[in-house]
């Protein structure tokens, strides 16, 4: 997991150089560019932060009561549908508007 | 004791209707592609209809494997898994958006025009949660 996480990282640092190499002297920053990447990378952390959240305390709940499954199974599948109707808003949204 | 341990008549009502609900979310979630599909068809035209019947399709899928992922990971947490790892779970559900990211790229790539409907339609699923929670609350208020 740590290996994972700092794959990711990376990438990220990665994903921040390029367009630093990229600018050119003098060129106007587009700034709704980069409030979108930021929006979504936001929106996307806290909702994968949710749904880690959510299925933690779903699992520990089914491990202590097995027999109270189907009730927690089903609210576990909306709250993730829901969590990630969230970082669809947010998608939705910036192709909307940066496009 | 035995009057204890037996569960009352409306406690069964309660548990039976509950445990219908998601095949009742399939049911809406597929009935809403279908009339809002049409509905764009005749507001927006053809090509926003079809973007939006993909994303349904896409929605619709996302829903089914998260639902898989998630009986598979209840499987796990109860020691009812056959042999199947924890990394096995954590991969399939990572590749749902892989597969998803994918075929989103291809929509867009080949059909530009169908954007706002395919965008719609991605959010199906919620959709049918609140036709659910409007059902319940129908029932609720009307005792049926």
């Amino acid at each position: 997991m740590r290996y994972l996480s700092r794959i990711f990282m990376a990438l990220s640092a990665l994903c921040f150089a390029m367009p630093a190499f990229a600018q050119g002297g003098g060129a106007e920053t587009n700034w709704v560019a980069i409030t979108a990447g930021f929006s979504m990378a936001i929106a996307s952390a806290v909702c994968g932060l949710a749904q880690g959240k959510a299925v933690a305390s779903a699992t520990e709940s089914l491990a202590r009561n097995p027999a109270a499954r189907p009730g927690i199974q089903f609210a576990l599948i909306l709250g993730l549908v829901l969590i990630e109707s969230l970082a669809l808003y947010t998608l939705a949204i910036i192709f909307l508007k940066v496009k | 004791m035995t009057d204890l341990l037996q569960v009352e008549p409306e406690h069964q009502f309660d548990d039976a209707f509950y445990s219908r609900a998601m095949a009742r979310i399939h049911r809406f979630m597929i009935a809403l592609a279908v009339v809002l599909s049409a509905g764009c068809w005749y507001r927006f035209g053809r090509w926003s209809a079809l973007g939006f019947l993909l994303g349904c399709a896409i929605a619709y899928l996302n829903f089914q494997w998260l639902k898989s992922g998630v009986s598979h990971l209840a499987d796990r947490a109860t020691h009812r898994a056959k042999r199947q790892s924890g990394k096995g779970i954590v991969a399939r559900f990572l590749l749902r958006y892989v597969l998803l990211g994918a075929a989103a790229y291809v929509i867009l790539t080949s059909f530009p025009a169908s954007l706002r409907g395919l965008f719609a339609g991605l959010f199906l699923p919620v959709g049918g949660i609140i036709c659910e929670a409007g059902y319940e609350l129908y029932t609720g208020f009307t005792g049926r």
